[in-house]
């Protein structure tokens, strides 16, 4: 249900359509070659759906179209303003055109009425085009946004690439240690495991706070390099309010995702497996590839799967040590949720990074085999 | 039914009328809503029925509890912009006559409209929903022992990194800084808004200055973390919320020195949500709340300036106003003489070009 609501609103743009139904109509037959501006019974519409229209049910409308251009939002109100002021005297214009633009000297502007063009439908891609860098031209032909304005397209990449990255070196680092963990005798294994699990149940907030401390030009991680003479002081590595930050944070805090299904698979290969296949003239590195290797990959894609999905869909963690560049795409999800109500851009969005993660489960399928996942 | 969903039933039933009484206030959390408290509700005719509970701003809960029908916020804390886009769509009730007939008046008379335009401020449409609360401000702050010379005091200094050295923190959203762009560059602070609505060209003068540092910048994005980045001496100068700074002045005794030009004057609102379950207590509690007595009492707990200009003369009047007999003048954003060298944010201008002007920023930021 959820999810088929945010499908939904993804691409609805009906509550703007029982608002202005006759401007757009009269909208949809102006013939943008022939005329700069479009004819009189639409600035007639108009002028009636403002003057008559509920005024709330205008003021969502407001929020909707002041995301196809900027500058709705007061066009409209001060413009309102005047509509009223002129029905209260009793005073209808006899040209409607001339009254609008005489209120508001945008009315003049065809970009205004060029970005109307983006809600006369019901249901409208918009959306999903906005998530992809892209808007409409006068005629509704798909176009790239403004440079200075293309923030999303990298931001997806930058979303998968830190997650990929995050996963890889989630495995790296886990492998050695589960691998430790499963094969240390039970008292060593279990004081071993409390350091796993220790950081797993510490607030996540504490642990962000925390490689906010070790990373920071004054840290400890650059006090130490620099104590040794690795740099000297004025050569401090930028650890933190970046990319890197957020790539070294979200490893450490996603590690025991990785850690805790590769331990639990490991833990049931029988010790047995290596010494046979070395006993049948195996060398250590070959047995440890082709024999062992072989029986933890369950274990790696389990673990893999779950800390890419809790990666890419990562929040908190980026948003505190990002600083410039190491934010993902969840902080435009918030940011359009809470800030700027463009909850149509929030479901594509959303439904965009879904569609991700199913592209990844498929290609998952393929290769290794769903069944083959295994948590324990 | 076990006996433990019986209790539990039970429970409801007598603690439920307790509850729904309570009037749900929904605020910024920490030392904001500490001083809220204690400046709100512990002066209200019945404290424990005021209820405080912590949100991150924004509009999206709001509009999901009106939409969904199920309210359980009275009241929400809101920038201006929200309270703008929330009157206009219906989420805050328009309740401009009640504050008309019900707001209390200040010392000579002044209606709340009347104190907020002595104050500077222009009418928009939150004034119908909500009711003023506080000034507060991003101002430049620094620690004087980063500087043994000269030390910086305006604008163009903050932008200048060949005549103070050093690394700048910056939040990771556009409003405050990009204003403060333009009057290093020469506007007058006032000024400010203005050229920004009707000069073509202003967005891109502000980036152009705000080049000359970006390689210079630590962008933060938490209200404590300036005041760390700064006692850590990872940046040499930071902006900030005045509030945060003033406090570690007061608290915690840091000896931090403000650069008032150019600081960036915002507002802050209480709304009635609509639908409020307990609308006609968070009525009289927003009119408590709105008194010129209590704002000036808040600022005892936080330095945030009054938003009724009849707030301030009750604070000079009583000084030492603060904790432990302190001046709380010194601290105070809104008083005249800062007021000049000030931008007041222009909420309607920001509710339209808001979300244009934070992704280009976002892609400055991040090229």
């Amino acid at each position: 249900m959820p999810i088929g609501d945010m499908l939904f609103r993804s691409v609805d743009d009906s509550q703007i359509n029982s608002v202005f139904p006759n401007t757009f109509n009269e909208y949809k037959k102006w013939d943008k070659e022939k005329d700069e501006l479009p004819p009189e019974e639409v600035y007639k519409a108009l002028f009636e759906e403002l003057a008559y229209g509920e005024k709330i049910q205008i003021g969502r409308a407001l929020t909707r179209m002041n995301y196809s251009k900027s500058g709705w939002k007061s066009l409209i109100k001060t413009t309102s303003r005047e509509i009223k002021k002129a029905v209260k005297k009793d005073e209808l214009p006899n040209n409607y055109k001339d009254f609008l633009i005489t209120a508001n000297e945008k009315w003049a502007d065809p970009t205004f009425w060029y970005a109307m063009g983006q809600m006369v439908n019901d249901t409208t891609p918009i959306y999903y085009w906005n998530a992809l860098d892209r808007t409409y031209d006068q005629d509704q032909n798909v176009i790239m946004q403004d440079e200075n304005r293309r923030i999303y397209i990298k931001t997806w990449i930058k979303t998968l690439k830190i997650s990929v990255y995050v996963t890889i070196f989630c495995l790296i680092l886990g492998f050695p240690v589960a691998h430790l963990l499963a094969n240390l005798p039970l008292r060593y294994s279990n004081l071993l495991m409390i350091f796993v699990l220790l950081p797993f149940w510490t607030s996540l907030l504490v642990r962000t706070t925390a490689w906010i401390v070790m990373l920071q030009q004054n840290g400890v991680i650059n006090g130490i390099l620099v104590w040794l003479g690795i740099l000297n002081d004025d050569g401090r590595l930028q650890l933190v309010y970046n990319e890197t930050g957020t790539l070294i944070a979200m490893t450490q805090i996603l590690l025991p995702f990785m850690i805790l299904p590769l331990y639990s698979v490991m833990r049931v290969i029988p010790k047995s497996h290596m010494r046979a296949a070395q006993n049948l003239g195996a060398k250590p590195a070959a047995a440890f590839w082709r024999v062992y290797l072989p029986q933890t990959i369950p274990g790696m894609s389990a673990g893999g799967l779950l800390v890419f999905v809790l990666a890419i869909g990562y929040f908190i963690t980026p948003e505190l040590v990002g600083g410039k560049d190491g934010k993902l795409i969840g902080h435009w999800i918030a940011y359009h949720l809470k800030t700027t109500l463009n909850w149509g851009l929030c479901a594509a969005l959303g439904a965009i990074l879904l569609g991700v993660m199913l592209i990844f489960y498929w290609l998952y399928n393929k290769i290794v085999g769903i069944d083959n996942i295994k948590l324990g | 039914m076990s006996k433990f969903t019986k209790a539990f039933l039970f429970a409801s039933i007598i603690f439920a009328p307790f509850i729904a009484n309570a009037v749900t206030v929904a605020s910024w959390g920490g030392a904001y809503t500490e001083s809220q408290q204690k400046a709100y509700a512990d002066t209200y005719s019945d404290p424990s029925s005021i209820v405080f509970e912590n949100y991150n701003g924004g509009l999206g809960e709001t509009r999901a509890q009106v939409e969904s029908g199920n309210v359980t916020w009275d009241l929400v804390d809101v920038l201006p912009a929200d309270a703008i886009t929330g009157c206009d769509e219906g989420l805050f009730e328009d309740i401009s006559s009640e504050i008309a007939s019900m707001g209390v008046p200040g010392p000579n008379g002044e209606s709340i409209a009347e104190d907020m335009e002595a104050n500077g401020l222009n009418y928009h449409s939150g004034w119908d929903c909500c009711v003023p609360q506080i000034f507060w401000t991003y101002v430049v702050f620094y620690d004087p022992d980063a500087f043994p010379g000269e030390k910086p005091d305006s604008m163009a200094d903050f932008f200048d990194v060949e005549k103070f050295p050093g690394k700048r923190g910056i939040h990771t959203w556009a409003d405050g800084i990009i204003q403060k762009a333009l009057v290093a560059d020469g506007v007058a602070p006032n000024a400010v808004p203005t050229v920004f609505a009707n000069q073509t060209g202003a967005i891109d003068r502000a980036f152009e200055v705000m080049d000359k540092i970006k390689d210079h910048v630590v962008f933060w994005s938490a209200g404590s973390q300036p005041l760390e980045l700064v006692k850590s001496g990872e940046v040499v100068m930071a902006v900030a919320y005045n509030g945060r700074v003033g406090a570690a002045n007061l608290a915690e005794g840091e000896n931090f020195e403000y650069i008032w030009e150019g600081q960036v004057l915002d507002q802050e609102y209480l709304c009635l949500t609509t639908g409020a379950p307990n609308r006609e207590a968070a009525l009289d509690f927003m009119m408590h709340a709105s008194s010129p007595a209590s704002q000036a009492e808040q600022a005892k707990y936080i330095t945030y300036g009054p938003m009724r200009a009849s707030g301030i003369p009750i604070i000079e009047a009583n000084e030492p106003w603060g904790p432990g007999g302190v001046d709380i003048m010194p601290h105070m954003p809104n008083t005249p003489e800062r007021l000049k060298v000030s931008i007041v944010n222009d909420p309607q201008w920001w509710s339209d070009n808001g979300a244009e002007i934070s992704e280009r920023y976002s892609a400055w930021m991040g090229n």
